[in-house]
């Protein structure tokens, strides 16, 4: 059969290179498989296997620091992470910044987008000062709004101490430190949702808009009608992205607060670097390390179920 | 309630779209601006609704100047060459859409938008959504959302280019129909002669910003006023031949001399006359006006036939003289075959003269 | 009432001023760490904070040149390394992931095998785990194989970090071209390679460069790994700013806001080059223009 030419999806004859294990290499059947395996190699290596090996030491009682033979636990790792009221708190404190730093990025995204919608002069200078903020780093934010927040030094309370004539400490306080962090937090990551809901915003065809004009549309039933199923699902991608991210979060907890005062504001992960590296529980680290996996995963399956669907919908 | 447009122009930078134009469309009348690409018809039409900004000029509505007024407060209609149907609504609720701004109750909305299903055959696909609809459905809710008002006047942009052949005659009948009751004035504008001829009341025929002829679609055809209007309107395109007038007499009959050392006298309209012996024109004449001779005549040239193609119940063939390329239309009967010599005829009646600067030559009637 | 109107869409120099104003407020407590650069130390912790103040480029030179306290002689400090390190490894990185996943991402579009949705799930999932899970395992990996410091370690890492969302990307943007021109190319007897790089990439460069600038805004700013996994040679400017918080006098402000600005300038300046582009690589591709 070698005179027949074989066919592979792309509908080309393969290529007679003459024999071995180069033409075996070059076949255009392996040519789809080829081409992933650099990229599956590397991700293999450096994400899949150090989470299997992580997920096996789940299951032991390994400390790093000390040079004992792990004993097997089975689940009694999971189980005690699990029953450890310490890490529902934390759990919860999690939650309440995740929710907020979030629901506020919504907003203020929104209402940054709205503003931008629409071409003025100089509009690319005024974007990229809106976008600066995305582009600091974690340390460096932290340290400086820890600054601004400071009673004495900071800016902020300094304008408020204008206003309220009261010294202002923020970060003295649980709730006021959850509000440090929630504000640094929103105010970096706002852009990223005002640039997903503008590039919305951006692609509504302007004629619906001339449309709308003509038929004498009120702004509000423009918005209702026209604009927002534009921006419905981009809004949606929006929240589990930032949702999932906000999960992650640990620098700017622990350059900020520390996870303070006490443990108000320890966020699991700011717990979970705790218990690996000052405590190096490291087995009973990953076990909840996992439990968040977890969570993450299914959160991570909304977020591609969204996608997938918005990129029907636009098809 | 009419609409006017005195010395309208739009400049965008450097460029000038629209040139100074004078028009008027008259209280139920149908009026179609037709022209090739960039000839700046749409750019009109957008000037009358409001979407752009005049340069210069007025637009007047009922005789008050708009100019200022953004179209939401000109209280026009206009279907967009892509429709601009609401995706997220239904069609009974693109319908309904101009109707909120008027302030009617619920139950008056139901019945307009019922009335209007009807008169467009749409009260099948009342419930879906734009995404759901064929192309012909989504230009009759386009039409439907316009003549569910009752606005100063109706303004359609390319309605019929999106949709192909068949539907496109469906079409032109059906919006001919709705169009002759409504009693307001209306713009069309379009780029295919056909629509224009068959729809309009009037036609204005527009290139590079200016209009070049205003008038019914049977002056426009019979009687174009200048080069471009002659070969714009008519298919197959009307011949055009250049010519040099050697001589007339005192009866009307003119001489013309063409490159290659031919000639024919025909009788034409005397304004001819005032041209000077020596000067250049342009003779037209339509395909199907040509007429064949098998022997010379004083009014033909001697051609050969390079091509024959069959278009069904007529033929048209493709002549040479030597020098210029002529195309004659004939019943299907006539024997025709490539190669052929014969002599075609410039028949006085039907022959256009044209001058040096394009203008027509024809004395007042 | 007659007014007049703008085109829809459109807004003049007045709305120019509101952005700005607005813009600015967002703008400013970066504007306060680019002014901390310019200050002097006692200025940086003025009571009550100064807005106005005489500027210095004092820091800007500390950056670079450090006077011990303990020896009393200036010396250069490492930072110019840190700064190409950071570099470096980012632009390496990134293309690295944006070149293993154009190809892998070509495959998942054109050579699509069963399960191919399932692939490319595992593949993102990759990128959404909390660092915290993989983070021991690595640094032992790290450890044992000897490349914890050296910059291939970290580089490799950060490939591995951008991968997904080259792949994802770059998929939907092979899965918007047209396949008739490639249908065309091949049957002009163009082999596949001449297909994808003459026909295939050529159409998506501007897509590439999105994802090329989102990528390089998550990689640049990376600091956890850093600081785990870079040795004293290959030390990210990240890392190197946190390590002037343990300083022996307190946190030096000025030195760390210079070390910020400085550090903003590149991607700062990429951004803006491709800022258009960067709109396509937030949506993940799924909103056409």
């Amino acid at each position: 059969m070698a005179d027949v030419p074989t066919q592979n999806q792309t509908g080309t004859a393969a290529p007679q290179t003459g024999g071995g294990f180069g033409a075996w290499l070059l076949d255009p059947k392996r040519r789809g498989p080829l081409l992933v395996a650099p990229a599956i190699i590397i991700l293999f290596v450096m994400n899949i296997f150090p989470l299997m090996w992580s997920f096996g030491l789940s299951f032991f009682n390994y400390r790093a620091s000390s040079q004992r033979v792990p004993r097997f636990r089975g689940l009694d790792n999971y189980q005690d992470v699990l029953t450890d009221e310490k890490v529902w708190e934390r759990f919860q404190t999690t939650a309440i910044i995740v929710g907020s730093s979030v629901i506020l990025q919504l907003i203020v995204g929104f209402l940054l987008a709205l503003l931008f919608a629409k071409a003025f002069p100089m509009r690319r200078i005024v974007l990229m000062l809106v976008l600066t903020p995305m582009m600091l780093s974690f340390v460096s934010v932290g340290v400086f709004f820890k600054l601004f927040y400071e009673p004495t030094f900071g800016v902020v309370s300094f304008v408020l101490n204008k206003v309220t004539s009261e010294p202002f400490v923020l970060l003295g306080s649980p709730e006021g430190a959850i509000l440090g962090i929630v504000i640094a937090d929103a105010w970096m990551w706002s852009p990223f949702v005002m640039l997903l809901v503008l590039a919305g915003l951006v692609s509504v065809p302007k004629y619906l808009y001339e449309a709308a004009e003509i038929d004498r549309a009120s702004t509000w039933r423009t918005f209702r009608t026209i604009t927002f199923p534009y921006i419905k699902s981009l809004l949606l991608l929006a929240v589990l992205f930032r949702t999932i991210e906000t999960f992650k979060l640990f620098d700017i907890v622990y350059i900020i607060t520390e996870g303070g005062p006490g443990s108000s504001t320890e966020t699991i992960a700011v717990y979970l670097y705790r218990t690996a590296f000052q405590f190096f529980r490291t087995s009973q680290s990953s076990a909840l390390a996992y439990i968040v996996l977890f969570i993450v995963i299914v959160l991570t399956n909304l977020y591609l179920y969204s996608v997938n669907r918005r990129a029907e919908e636009v098809s | 309630m009419s609409i006017e447009l005195k010395k309208l122009t739009k400049r965008f930078g450097s460029l000038t779209a629209v040139d100074a134009i004078d028009l008027d469309v008259g209280d139920g009348e149908v009026l179609c601006l037709l022209g090739p690409s960039g000839c700046g018809k749409t750019t009109t039409l957008r000037m009358v609704a409001g979407l752009e900004a005049a340069s210069d000029g007025d637009v007047m509505l009922g005789g008050k100047r708009v100019n200022e007024l953004a179209p939401r407060e000109r209280n026009v209609a206009m279907s967009f060459q892509f429709y601009a149907l609401y995706p997220s609504l239904s069609v009974a609720e693109n319908l309904a859409f101009p109707l909120y701004a008027e302030q009617l109750s619920g139950a008056e909305i139901e019945k307009r938008v019922a009335q209007v299903a009807k008169t467009l055959q749409l009260e099948n696909i009342l419930k879906r959504t734009p995404g759901q609809l064929a192309e012909g459905e989504k230009q009759r809710v386009a039409v439907g959302r316009s003549i569910i008002r009752d606005p100063q006047c109706f303004l359609f942009d390319e309605p019929l280019s999106r949709l192909d052949v068949q539907l496109r005659e469906e079409m032109r009948g059906e919006i001919k129909e709705v169009l002759q009751d409504l009693s307001r004035p209306t713009v069309i504008v379009t780029h295919d002669q056909l629509e224009a001829l068959t729809m309009a009341d009037r036609i204005a025929v527009m290139r590079d910003g200016r209009i070049e002829q205003v008038d019914t679609p049977h002056n426009v055809f019979q009687s174009p006023s200048n080069l471009f209007v002659a070969g714009f309107i008519g298919t197959p395109q009307m011949n055009l031949v250049s010519a040099t007038l050697k001589g007339s007499n005192g009866e009307g009959l003119a001489d013309f001399a063409f490159e290659g050392d031919q000639s024919l006298k025909i009788k034409v309209d005397p304004a001819v006359s005032q041209l000077a012996p020596g000067a250049t024109v342009t003779l037209g004449i339509r395909p199907r006006n040509l007429e064949m001779s098998q022997e010379p005549t004083e009014d033909s040239l001697s051609t050969k036939i390079d091509m024959v193609e069959p278009m069904g119940a007529e033929t048209l063939a493709h002549m040479n003289d030597g020098h210029h390329d002529l195309r004659l239309v004939t019943d299907w009967r006539v024997p025709l075959a490539e190669g052929d010599h014969v002599h075609t005829r410039f028949p006085p009646d039907t022959t256009h003269i044209f001058t040096e600067d394009e203008q027509v030559l024809r004395s007042t009637p | 009432m007659a007014r007049k109107h703008r085109e829809i869409g459109k807004a003049g120099w007045g709305y120019t001023a509101i952005a700005s104003v607005i813009g600015f407020i967002y703008f400013f407590p970066v504007l306060w760490i680019i002014l901390t650069a310019f200050k002097t130390r006692t200025d940086a912790l003025a009571v009550p904070p100064k807005l106005f103040f005489t500027p210095t480029f004092e820091n800007f030179v500390s950056v670079f040149y450090r006077t011990s306290i303990t020896t009393g002689t200036a010396q250069a400090t490492d930072m110019g390394l840190y700064f190409f390190n950071s570099i470096f490894i980012a632009f390496t990185s990134v293309g690295l992931a944006l070149i293993v996943g154009t190809l892998a991402a070509y495959a998942f579009s054109r050579y699509p095998l069963k399960g191919n949705d399932t692939y490319l799930f595992i593949i993102l999932t990759t990128r959404m785990m909390p660092p915290i899970v993989v983070i021991i395992p690595i640094f032992l990996m790290f450890r044992l194989s000897g490349l914890a410091g050296s910059y291939w370690g970290i580089i490799l890492l950060y490939t591995a970090f951008n991968i997904p969302f080259s792949v994802w990307l770059v998929k939907s943007f092979f899965d918007e071209l047209n396949p008739e021109i490639e249908d065309a190319a091949r049957m002009d007897g163009a082999n596949e390679r001449r297909v994808f790089f003459n026909f295939c990439i050529p159409q998506i460069l501007a897509g590439l460069s999105a994802t090329f600038v989102f990528g390089l805004i998550l990689t640049w700013n990376e600091f956890l790994f850093a600081l785990l996994l870079t040795g004293v040679e290959t030390r990210t400017v990240p890392v190197a700013m946190a390590r002037t918080l343990g300083g022996e006098v307190g946190v030096d402000y000025g030195l760390l806001a210079a070390i910020v600005t400085l550090f903003l300038i590149p991607i700062f300046f990429v951004t803006f080059l491709l800022q258009n582009q960067l709109l396509r690589g937030v949506t993940f591709g799924t909103v056409k223009k």
